[in-house]
């Protein structure tokens, strides 16, 4: 049975991958075999949208590190909903970052919109897009995830 | 400037998100703020005096008659400006000056017109074509502004405090360039822990091709003999070391020094470093102030106001750690970090001692990591014991009621007691 066998299974391994404690970094290697070849991750902020492969990501993840933008990073998912079709998925998933593991409260909070490919290695993610609440953009998990 | 990055940040995205998070920062009231009265122990804000936590004058010389007298005194003999570059014509305290300063580095020293500007002048003048830079990831903004000045020697940004990373750099560079340049902060700013001093000293003997240029401005004044600050009490007069030293702060007047390993180097930062020719010089009212605080630097009376501070710091970490306040590193510094989870946490902290009639400073990104928000309060000897007393309590009470396990972030302990004189 594939490693990412159920959407479980993938969606909990992508917030292992992203997350990572002081002095490490995210998991490269498991990233690569969780996205697909050609997955695509879009970033939404107040400045602006940006788009990246795998590559481009890893690159554009390092340099916030070196430069000490960020030194670790824990995103945990709050509330979910999938929808399945065939070979593919979309989920909706609502995550928080945190300063630890254990931390009270949270940096940030968003929602993540993954779409899915079942493939002979079990589901991979093709599109991986985020955006985080603000002021402007209020996250409500009941209104959300009914 | 051939920065090896694998990825550019761009500029502009960057400034836009500064801009974003200073802005939030200054409608909830906690940044860009305006003072009225200053008392030292106490400032003005909105019409009420808060006892003052925020300011870098450790040794609460900015309230100094003699600095103030001092001031006046050079602004009567040479006016409100001397406006010449230092090329042409100089002041004549400048002179005194840098000999005070020598007596208190005991190294050639060359005076800028800020630290900022030291930077500037020296890194270009005394980095090479064959060299090449490391700077650590939390290097203080205006060092990193200065590597941009070198066009084209390759710069690399090494993890905070990183022995191990920073070995593994050299053991790759030394075999293409003739020197390789580790540009650091003696004691950082946000956080107040210090450069692993200790484990340079042993780095700069298995590496002779490592040069040091170390910005040690948040320890000048306080820490070590007639103040000269942290790197030069722990690495001595190294030949292969550059310090600069600021002239505010603990100083209390304006401009940096550069301690230098020798009188050449001074001569060449003198001569081609770009602020040292084209910018303006210290103005003599400062210059002024800035001869008076070297040569209060000289005397017993500041080695025993160094002591005060020291024990003054001391109470404020037995205090934190009898209160149970969590604090992001033990070392001996008048800078003192709380760590918070989030960024609404540290500005509730802020909002409710500014209630409670203390300012202390918010700290987020781009001072602090995005992980890594925080309230920054640091010691002077303006501040008494019980004002002290009265903000850890005042800190504990307004901490968050589910407060996360601590992380020991910085668990080095760099500097001793025995590094304060106590005595001359």
């Amino acid at each position: 049975m594939p490693e990412y066998a159920t959407l479980d299974k993938t969606l909990t391994a992508m917030y292992e991958v992203i997350s990572f404690p002081e002095g490490s970094e995210p998991d490269w290697h498991r990233m690569k075999s969780l996205f697909h070849a050609s997955a695509r991750l879009v970033r939404i902020t107040p400045e602006g949208v940006e788009f990246f492969d795998l590559p481009s990501f890893q690159a554009m993840s390092m340099e916030m590190l070196d430069r000490g933008l960020y030194t670790c990073f824990f995103e945990v998912e709050l509330a979910r909903t999938a929808q399945v079709f065939g070979s593919f998925a979309h989920v909706l998933s609502a995550y928080e970052t945190k300063r630890s593991p254990y931390a009270s409260s949270c940096l940030t909070r968003g929602v993540n919109s993954i779409q899915l490919l079942s493939t002979s290695a079990g589901w991979q993610v093709l599109s991986l897009m985020w955006d985080e609440e603000s002021e402007r953009n209020r996250l409500e998990l009941s209104q959300l995830f009914k | 400037m051939a920065k090896l990055s694998r990825y550019r940040i761009s500029p502009t995205r960057s400034n836009d998100v500064v801009c974003r998070m200073i802005g939030e920062a200054e409608s909830k009231k906690t940044m860009m703020l305006t003072a009225g009265r200053y008392q030292g122990r106490r400032v003005e804000l909105d019409g009420r005096m808060l006892y003052s936590f925020g300011t870098c004058s450790y040794m609460g010389l900015d309230k100094s008659a003699d600095l103030q007298e001092a001031a006046c005194t050079a602004l009567k003999s040479y006016g409100t400006q001397f406006s010449i570059s230092r090329a042409y014509l100089k002041c004549p305290i400048y002179d005194e000056l840098e000999t005070t300063l020598q007596v208190m580095t005991g190294r050639p020293v060359l005076v800028a017109p800020s630290t900022t500007l030291a930077h500037m002048a020296a890194l270009p003048a005394i980095i090479h074509d064959n060299d090449a830079l490391l700077i650590d990831q939390f290097a203080h903004a205006s060092l990193q502004l200065a590597t941009e000045l070198l066009h084209d020697v390759p710069v690399r940004l090494v993890r905070h405090n990183r022995i191990d990373l920073l070995e593994e750099l050299l053991a790759d560079l030394s075999r293409q360039y003739e020197r390789i340049w580790y540009v650091i902060d003696g004691l950082y700013s946000m956080f107040g822990d210090f450069a692993p001093f200790h484990d340079l000293v042993g780095v700069l003997d298995r590496w002779p091709q490592l040069h040091l240029y170390i910005d040690d401005a948040h320890a000048t004044g306080w820490l070590g003999l007639h103040g000269r600050g942290g790197a030069l009490t722990h690495l001595g007069n190294h030949s292969r070391v550059v310090v600069a030293l600021s002239l505010n702060k603990a100083f209390a007047a304006a401009g940096a020094a550069l301690a230098l390993p020798n009188d050449e180097l001074k001569t060449r930062i003198r001569r081609c470093g770009g602020p040292m020719l084209f910018s303006g010089p210290i103005q003599p009212p400062m210059l002024g102030a800035a001869l008076a605080s070297a040569k209060l630097h000289l005397t017993s009376s500041h080695a025993l106001a160094q002591v005060e501070l020291a024990k003054r710091i001391d109470y404020t970490l037995a205090a934190a750690q009898n209160a149970g306040l969590e604090l992001a590193t033990q070392h001996r510094t008048p800078i003192f970090f709380i760590p918070h989870d989030s960024v609404n946490e540290a500005t509730d902290q802020v909002h409710a001692l500014m209630r409670n009639n203390f300012y202390v400073c918010p700290s987020g990104f781009p001072a602090v990591p995005m992980n890594r928000p925080g309230v920054r309060f640091t010691i002077t000897l303006h501040n008494e014991i019980e004002d002290i007393d009265a903000l850890i309590d005042a800190a504990i009470k307004s901490a968050p009621k589910t407060k996360s396990p601590s992380i020991c972030e910085f668990p080095e302990v760099a500097c001793s007691s025995s590094e304060t004189p106590t005595s001359r």
